[in-house]
């Protein structure tokens, strides 16, 4: 099934800057339908109200983190089918190994490129 | 009252009924009791006297060695000026790092936009921005003094506190229950934070590990 280029993804990251760039990679592969949130709980809520075709996540965000946000979609029936890839500085293999337990469906290591975050999305939502 | 002056007065009393000549001998060998009574009591509290002054001196010299090497800390140059100044560096590090990255992005941003039709304006408006990037890349000059600065702040006070633990003997005290609390929190949200020296596992590590079966994984740390 073709990707919809305009689905809503939902970007969150405690820095502005980070989005920014997210934002602006995803232009560069064509999606610009992007909402933001600033940390866990935040995305959390505007996922209740919005169906999102995909979900870009920081793991290091107060108060709620983006591994507790994953925990929650999972736990939730109304969005635990929603494609989560998590984007972060936390490199350690636990880190991983929690992520894909809790699941994740794809792990992206900071500094990233266009190409990372297009290989990524690709092998999550479908080549497009 | 000091113990001699006590035993003094008590031996001045004790002549003073002996000398009145009584003829009653069980009273003269209760004197006699009394009298060996308070040259021990003497001895004792003598003893007594000498330790405790050995004590307080003891104390007072270590109360007058701690307030030296608390001065040598400088803690109010540490709390007025050094840790102060080192947080506005640090501010200003984040300060100058915001504006440049708004300089930088919003100069990429119009480039993405430009409008190519025209190759002459197109090359004068990619080259104007392209100014503007390069002059907002001053900013790591600025942030590598500021940090510098900073750490050269932090090498102080570590020093003069390793000093001050080392001469006084300081061990550490236990973590209060505030501060362990946290740590839990944050060893079972897995919040450690960005690698020294880059990604502690690489792009390539973290797609094998993403692609393994949970068996596979539990087989390495095994």
């Amino acid at each position: 099934m073709a990707v919809e280029m305009n689905m809503p993804i939902l970007v969150v990251d405690d820095y502005k800057t980070m989005v920014r760039i997210i934002r602006n990679l995803l232009k560069q592969i064509g999606f610009e339908n992007v909402d933001e949130a600033s940390d866990g709980a935040e995305a959390f809520e505007m996922m209740k109200k919005r169906k999102y075709g995909l979900v870009i996540s920081d793991w290091n965000m107060e108060p709620m983190t983006g591994y507790e946000l994953l925990q929650n979609v999972r736990a939730d029936d109304t969005v635990k089918s929603t494609p989560f890839i998590m984007i972060t500085a936390e490199s350690k293999t636990e880190n991983v190994i929690a992520a894909k337990k809790a699941g994740v469906n794809n792990y992206i290591v900071k500094p990233f490129n266009a190409g990372t975050l297009k290989a990524k999305m690709a092998a999550v939502i479908g080549d497009f | 009252m000091p113990a001699a002056e006590v035993a003094a007065r008590v031996r001045e009393s004790l002549r003073s009924v002996k000398a009145a000549d009584l003829k009653d001998t069980q009273l003269m060998e209760v004197l006699r009791l009394a009298q060996q009574l308070t040259d021990t009591m003497q001895m004792f509290f003598g003893s007594l006297d000498q330790s405790i002054h050995t004590e307080f001196n003891a104390i007072a010299s270590y109360i007058s060695r701690t307030r030296d090497e608390i001065a040598q800390l400088r803690p109010n140059d540490i709390k007025e000026q050094r840790i102060p100044i080192a947080g506005a560096e640090l501010e200003a590090v984040v300060g100058d790092t915001e504006r440049a990255t708004e300089t930088i992005m919003s100069e990429a941003e119009g480039v993405m936009m430009l409008d190519a039709d025209d190759p002459d304006a197109y090359k004068a408006a990619v080259d104007e921005a392209m100014t503007k990037i390069i002059e907002a890349c001053a900013f790591q000059d600025l942030a590598g003094q500021r940090v510098s600065k900073v750490v050269t702040s932090l090498k102080h006070i570590e020093q003069r506190v390793a000093r001050f633990a080392a001469t006084m003997g300081v061990n550490d005290a236990d973590a209060s229950e505030d501060e362990r609390a946290e740590a839990d929190r944050r060893r079972k949200l897995h919040l450690n934070g960005p690698a020294m020296g880059g990604p502690e596992t690489g792009q390539d590590d973290v797609d094998a590990l993403m692609g393994m079966d949970q068996d596979a994984i539990d087989a390495l740390f095994d």
